[in-house]
C-alpha cells in the first residue's frame, strides 16, 4: 500500500481517458481502505440566547442574506443551513434558563429539583446516535466544554445548576461529565491512536478484578445504591470494551485516519484566557473528527446563565448574562450582539478548520453536520420560540446545505434530530415530540 | 450501648417558631386553595391527582406530608399557580407557606426523628484527591484531571443525588491511580507509609506483598479487609510476578486495582435490612466523620477508635470533633463548605471583575487573600469555638498583608500568609457580608448590583431566597431613549412602581443598597461616578437602616433565620444530601442548643455529629423514628 495515495486529480490527469473508471482504493488515505468516509455529528451550545434583530435572516431558500450576526460565515454560506421557527415545546415555562438548555438535545423538559429525582426525562440525540454507532470508534462520543459545572443549586427557581451545565444525557438520569482541558483531550486521542496490546491486556485484568468487586458489592446494597453500582459497572464495562478492542489491534476494523504527532499537543490552558481556551478546544474537536477517534462531539461554549466576561471583544464591557438582559437598551443590545457574533465566528473557525482537512477529494466538513445554537432566542425574555439554529457541513452529502429554511411558527426541533440521525446512519422512527423528518433538510 | 425504648415520644417542640404561623388558620389556607387552585385541582379530574376537596380537615393534610411538602415547594418557588393564572399576593403566599411549613414540621417532629437511608456514594473530586494524598502520603493533586462535580441537595458537590458517573470517570480513575502510585513509589516519605516492606531478610516477595497489602487495603477501603478478599489482590501480584515484573511493579499492580475498586472510590454504607433504624457501623461512622470535617479518609486515630468500638460514645465523638477541627486538614472542609455556601467558588471562574476597570484583582496575592478570607475566618471560628454570630458581625478577620492594605488598614506585622487580625475601630468590616470576595461575587464585572447583592443576602445569609422573576418579563425597565440618564437607584425605584416587580424587589433591593458603599472589589467608597452613595433602605416590615453597620444590626435581629440557614446547610453538607422534612426537626433542636450555648461553633458541629440523621440509617420501614433515649450516652 502506498504511503502517499494518489490524488484523484493526479490520477485523472495521468490516465487521460480514465474518467468513468471505478473508484480505486489507492485514492483513499492509507487507513481507510474499503471504508467510506464516515459522517460526523457535533452540537455546539451557546448560552443566554441571541439578539433577534442581529440574528434573523432575510430571504428564503437559496436566496438569503446573512444577517449581521452571521456574516462571519460568509465563506461557508453554501455549507450552511439556517433554520427558522423551530423550538422545543417542552421547554416553555419552568424557568428562564435551566429548562431551555438541558432539554436542548432531548426535546423534553427537566424535572424540577435541587437534586433528588434529577431527570432530563429523555436521552439526548447525540447519545441516541452514540448508543447505536459509538462502538465503531475508540470513543463513542466526546463531551467537551471550557467551564466546569456551575457551583451550587439555584434556590430562586428550585433547580440544581447541574441542569444548566449539561446538554448530553446518556439517559434521563445521567448527564455526561465534560472534559475541559484540551491537552487531556489530545492525550486521549493520541493514546487511542496507538493502542498497546500488552498494556491493554494488563488493564483489562485490573478491570475484571474490580468488576467482580462491584458485582459482589451490589448484592449488599439498598435499592438506590444498587442503581449507583450499576452506573459504576456500566462505565467500567464501557472502558473495558474499549480496552478489549485495543488489546487486539489486528482484529479491529478501526484505524486512525490520520496519525497524531505527539508534538502537536496543545499547551497548558491559561484559565484566564477564555477565547484561547475555546479555540484550543475547537482544534481538538477537529482533530477528533479528522482522526476518526469519535464521530460524535458535543461542545458547550459555557453553562447557561454564564456571565462570562467578554471585554476582550472591542466594544464589550459587560458580562454575557448581563448583556443578554438588554432591556431594549441600545448600548446593551450592541454589546449582546457583538458577543453573539463572536460565538458565530468560532463556529466559522471550526468550519474552516474542518474544510481544510482533506479526505479523499472532499473534506472532513463535507462529511460533518454541526449543529450550532441554543435553547433561548432573545435572552432578555428567555424566549423559547424561533430558536437560533444553524447546521454546518453537508453530512456526507445528505444535507441540503446552502439554504435558509423557514418553517411554520413553533415547529418541533425534534424533527431536525430525526433528520440528523437519519443522515448519521442511525435512523429513528420518532424522537420525543417529533412528527417526522424536518422538511427540506435532507437531500 | 444502653438503649431505652419508649414511644411515641414527644420531643420538645421548636422554640423557634415562624412568625406568621400563629396568625394563619387552616380555614384561611382552605380559602386560599379554593380561590387559587380549585380551577385545576378539584374533583375527579384534578390535575396531578391533587384534589383539594379531599382535604377537609387538618389531619387529612398531615396524613400526607410528602404530597403537601411538594405543594409547599411549588407555591414557594412560584411554580404554582402557573403563569397566566390568578396568583395570591406575595404576602398571602408567604403566610400560607410559613403556615404549611410550620404545621408539617410540627407534626413530623412529634413522632421523633427518623434517619435517612444508608448511602453508598462515590468520592467527589476533592475528596478523591485528598484521599489519595493521605493514602500515599503524597502531595500531588491526583484528581486534577477528573471532571468537576455538580451540586445537589443543600447546594454542595458532595450530595449523593448529583454524584454521577460518566464513562470518562473510569478512564481517568485508572490513569490517576497509575500516575499517583508511580510518583509515590519514587518518594521515600510515601514509601514509608504505603510500601514499607521489601523481600529479603527471610521474607519471600509473596510474604512481603502480603504484609504490605494487609496494611494498605484496610486503609484504602476504610474498613477491615478479610483474608479472602486480600487474596484476590494477591492474585494480581502473582500475575505480575509471573510475567516478570519487579517486586515494586507487582505490588503497584495490585494497588492499582484497589484504587479503582468501588470499595475505594465509593464510601460504602451497607443497607440496613432490619425494620427499624440502626446505627452506622463504627467504620462507616469514622468515614462520615472524616469526610465531613476533613474531606478525606479517616486517620489512624479514628480507625483505631472504630476498631476498638469506642467511636459511638458521645464523649469520644466530641473529643474527636475538637481534635479534627484543630487539624490543618479542616481547612479543606472550611474551603469546600464556605465557598459553596457563599458562592465565592465562582469568583475567578465565571465571575471575573473587569481587568481594565479593576486591575487590582489581577494581583495574585490580593485575589488569593480575597478568596481565602471567608474560608480562614470560618476556620478560625471553628477551631477556637467562637460564637457563630461572628459570621454576621465581628471585631476581627483573617487577612494577608496585601489584603489589609487593600482595605486601607494599618499593617500590624502581617505577612503574605493570612492570619487573625483585630479590626481597627470603625473599620466598616467584620463578618462575611462585608468581605471583598462576597461583595465581588455578588457584583457584575463592571459595576455593583444592589439586586444581586440583595439576592445573595436573602439566599446565603437569611436562607429565604427570593422567588424567580416572572418568566418573560424583563428584570429591569430602562431609560427611554433620549431621556436624561437616571441613577441605578432611581431606575430601580421606577421598576418597583410596577406592583408585579415591587412585591419581590421591595425585599431584594434595599438590602443591596445597604452595601452600596462597597465597590465591585469590596473597597469602601462614598461616591460612585461623582454622585454620593445613598445606602439607606427600608425593608417591607418597615424597619429602616442607613449603611452597612445598621444593616448588619438588622440581620443580627433576624439571627434565627441566619442560624436556621447555616445549620441546614451544614447538616446537609455533613450528610451529603438534601434534608428531609424530618431532618428540619433536627435543625430545630440544634438551634435550641445553640441559643443555650451562646451560639458556640463547637455546639453546632457536635450536635450535627451526634444527631440521629448523622449516626443512624433507616431500616426497611420508611419513616420509622429512632425510638430511643440515650441520655447516658448523649449528654
Amino acid at each position: 500500500m502506498s504511503k502517499f495515495p494518489i490524488s484523484r486529480r493526479t490520477l485523472l490527469r495521468g490516465a487521460g481517458a480514465a474518467i468513468g473508471l471505478p473508484w480505486l482504493e489507492a485514492m483513499a488515505p492509507a487507513a481507510t481502505v474499503k471504508q467510506v468516509n464516515p459522517v460526523r455529528m457535533a452540537a455546539m451550545y451557546v448560552p443566554n440566547g441571541m439578539l433577534p434583530s442581529g440574528w434573523d435572516v432575510q430571504g428564503e431558500g437559496k436566496n438569503f442574506e446573512l444577517s449581521p450576526t452571521l456574516t462571519p460565515l460568509q465563506d461557508f454560506k453554501d455549507q450552511l443551513l439556517v433554520l427558522t421557527n423551530l423550538w422545543n415545546q417542552a421547554s416553555v415555562g419552568g424557568d428562564g434558563h435551566y429548562v431551555k438548555i438541558s432539554g436542548w438535545l432531548t426535546s423534553t423538559t427537566i424535572t424540577k429539583t435541587l437534586g433528588v429525582d434529577i431527570s432530563a426525562n429523555g436521552t439526548s440525540m447525540d447519545q441516541v446516535a452514540a448508543q447505536k454507532a459509538g462502538h465503531q470508534t475508540p470513543f463513542p462520543s466526546l463531551e467537551l466544554a471550557v467551564a466546569p459545572v456551575t457551583t451550587g443549586v439555584d434556590r430562586n427557581v428550585g433547580y440544581t445548576r447541574v441542569y444548566g451545565s449539561h446538554i448530553a444525557w446518556s439517559g434521563p438520569t445521567s448527564p455526561l461529565a465534560k472534559e475541559l482541558d484540551p491537552a487531556h483531550v489530545f492525550e486521549r486521542l493520541f493514546r487511542a491512536g496507538q493502542p498497546q496490546a500488552g498494556k491493554a491486556k494488563q488493564d483489562k485484568l485490573l478491570l475484571d478484578r474490580v468488576l467482580e468487586d462491584a458485582r459482589a458489592l451490589r448484592q449488599e446494597l439498598g435499592a438506590v445504591d444498587k442503581h449507583r453500582m450499576d452506573e459504576y459497572l456500566s462505565v467500567v464495562r464501557s472502558l473495558e470494551e474499549r480496552i478489549e478492542r485495543a488489546s487486539r489491534p489486528g482484529q479491529s476494523k478501526w484505524k486512525p485516519r490520520v496519525k497524531l504527532d505527539a508534538a502537536a499537543k496543545p499547551a497548558e490552558v491559561d484559565p484566564k484566557n477564555y477565547a484561547d481556551h475555546v479555540r484550543l478546544m475547537l482544534d481538538m474537536m477537529a482533530l477528533a473528527f479528522q482522526t476518526d477517534s469519535t464521530r460524535i462531539v458535543t461542545f458547550m461554549f459555557n453553562n447557561e446563565v454564564s456571565n462570562q466576561n467578554f471585554s476582550f471583544i472591542d466594544g464589550v464591557k459587560i458580562g454575557h448574562h448581563d448583556a443578554s438582559h438588554h432591556q431594549k437598551d441600545a448600548e446593551k443590545q450592541k454589546q449582546y450582539q457583538l458577543v453573539n457574533r463572536w460565538h458565530v465566528e468560532q463556529f466559522g473557525y471550526l468550519m474552516k478548520k474542518l474544510a481544510a482537512m482533506k479526505e479523499g477529494d472532499s473534506t472532513v466538513l463535507d462529511h460533518s453536520m454541526i449543529l450550532f445554537g441554543g435553547g433561548i432566542k432573545d435572552g432578555d425574555r428567555h424566549d423559547p420560540h424561533n430558536l437560533p439554529l444553524l447546521l454546518g457541513g453537508r453530512g456526507g452529502g445528505r444535507i441540503a446545505s446552502g439554504q435558509h429554511l423557514v418553517y411554520p411558527k413553533d415547529s418541533p426541533l425534534s424533527n431536525l434530530f430525526v433528520s440528523m440521525l437519519d443522515a448519521f446512519g442511525t435512523p429513528v422512527e420518532r424522537f420525543a415530540d417529533s412528527t417526522g423528518p424536518l422538511a427540506g433538510v435532507l437531500v | 450501648m444502653k438503649v431505652t425504648r419508649y414511644f411515641p415520644t414527644l420531643l420538645a417542640l421548636p422554640v423557634f417558631c415562624l412568625q406568621a404561623q400563629s396568625d394563619f388558620s387552616f380555614g384561611e389556607a382552605q380559602q386560599m386553595l379554593t380561590t387559587y387552585c380549585a380551577a385545576c385541582h378539584k374533583g375527579k379530574t384534578a390535575l396531578a391527582k391533587f384534589d383539594i376537596e379531599r382535604y377537609q380537615t387538618l389531619n387529612s393534610v398531615l396524613a400526607e406530608p410528602r404530597r403537601w411538602t411538594t405543594v409547599l415547594n411549588r407555591v414557594r418557588d412560584s411554580a404554582m399557580p402557573p403563569k397566566g393564572s390568578p396568583a395570591p399576593s406575595l404576602e398571602l403566599k408567604d403566610k400560607f407557606s410559613n403556615w404549611l411549613d410550620g404545621t408539617l414540621r410540627k407534626s413530623a417532629c412529634a413522632d421523633g426523628i427518623s434517619p435517612g437511608l444508608a448511602f453508598t456514594r462515590r468520592l467527589n473530586r476533592s475528596e478523591y484527591s485528598s484521599t489519595v494524598r493521605d493514602l500515599l502520603n503524597l502531595h500531588v493533586n491526583a484528581g486534577h484531571a477528573l471532571p468537576a462535580d455538580g451540586a445537589g441537595g443543600e447546594g454542595f458537590d458532595n450530595a449523593v443525588e448529583t454524584l454521577f458517573l460518566s464513562p470518562i470517570h473510569a478512564e481517568k480513575y485508572l490513569e490517576a491511580a497509575k500516575t499517583a502510585l508511580g510518583y509515590a513509589v519514587k518518594e521515600p516519605r510515601s514509601r514509608k507509609v504505603f510500601l514499607n516492606t521489601a523481600p529479603g531478610a527471610g521474607l519471600t516477595p509473596e510474604q512481603a506483598a502480603e504484609k504490605v497489602l494487609a496494611e494498605f487495603l484496610p486503609r484504602a477501603f476504610r474498613r477491615p479487609v478479610p483474608a479472602l478478599e486480600q487474596q484476590k489482590f494477591m492474585d494480581l501480584f502473582r500475575v505480575a510476578q509471573k510475567r516478570g515484573d519487579s517486586y515494586d511493579e507487582s505490588v503497584l499492580y495490585a494497588m492499582q486495582a484497589a484504587m479503582i475498586s468501588p470499595h475505594f472510590l465509593f464510601r460504602v454504607e451497607s443497607a440496613n435490612n432490619g425494620r427499624e433504624p440502626a446505627r452506622l457501623n463504627d467504620f462507616e461512622l469514622a468515614a462520615r466523620l472524616s469526610y465531613f470535617l476533613w474531606g478525606s479518609m479517616p486517620d489512624k486515630t479514628l480507625s483505631d477508635l472504630a476498631a476498638e468500638g469506642k467511636l459511638q460514645d458521645a464523649a469520644v465523638l466530641r473529643e474527636q470533633v475538637a481534635r479534627m477541627l484543630k487539624d490543618n486538614k479542616s481547612t479543606e472542609f472550611a474551603e469546600s463548605f464556605v465557598e459553596q455556601w457563599l458562592g465565592t467558588r465562582e469568583l475567578g471562574r465565571d465571575i471575573k471583575p473587569d481587568k481594565k476597570l479593576f486591575p487590582e484583582y489581577y494581583d495574585e496575592e490580593i485575589a488569593s487573600g480575597m478568596r481565602y478570607e471567608p474560608i480562614l475566618f470560618f476556620q478560625e471560628i471553628l477551631a477556637n469555638n467562637l460564637s457563630l454570630l461572628n459570621l454576621i458581625d465581628s471585631k476581627f478577620s483573617v487577612l494577608s498583608n496585601k489584603l489589609a492594605k487593600f482595605y486601607g488598614f494599618p499593617n500590624k506585622d502581617l505577612r503574605q500568609q493570612p492570619k487573625h487580625y483585630d479590626l481597627p475601630e470603625n473599620s466598616r468590616r467584620g463578618g462575611i457580608m462585608t468581605m471583598s470576595a462576597v461583595l465581588a461575587v455578588s457584583s457584575l464585572p463592571n459595576r455593583t448590583s444592589p439586586v444581586l447583592r440583595g439576592k445573595w443576602l436573602l439566599d446565603a445569609v437569611l436562607g429565604t431566597p427570593a422567588p424567580p422573576p416572572p418568566p418573560n418579563v424583563p428584570e429591569l425597565q430602562d431609560n427611554k431613549a433620549g431621556a436624561p440618564p437616571k441613577t441605578l437607584r432611581e431606575r430601580l425605584e421606577t421598576h418597583r412602581q410596577n406592583p408585579v416587580c415591587a412585591s419581590c424587589h421591595n425585599r431584594i433591593d434595599p438590602l443591596g443598597f445597604g452595601l452600596e458603599n462597597y465597590d465591585v472589589l469590596g473597597r469602601w467608597r462614598t461616591e460612585d461616578s461623582g454622585k454620593p452613595i445613598d445606602s439607606k433602605g427600608v425593608l417591607p416590615d418597615g424597619s429602616e437602616f442607613d449603611g452597612p453597620d445598621q444593616l448588619k444590626a438588622l440581620v443580627l435581629k433576624k439571627k434565627e433565620l441566619f442560624l436556621r440557614n447555616l445549620t441546614s446547610k451544614l447538616l446537609g453538607y455533613a450528610l451529603g444530601r438534601g434534608l428531609t422534612l424530618e431532618e428540619s426537626c433536627t435543625v430545630d433542636q440544634i438551634i435550641e442548643k445553640l441559643e443555650k450555648t451562646d451560639y458556640s461553633a463547637h455546639t453546632l458541629v457536635n450536635e450535627i455529629v451526634l444527631s440521629i440523621p448523622f449516626r443512624y440509617k433507616a431500616g426497611t420501614v420508611a419513616n420509622l423514628p429512632v425510638q430511643y433515649t440515650e441520655t447516658s450516652n448523649r449528654d
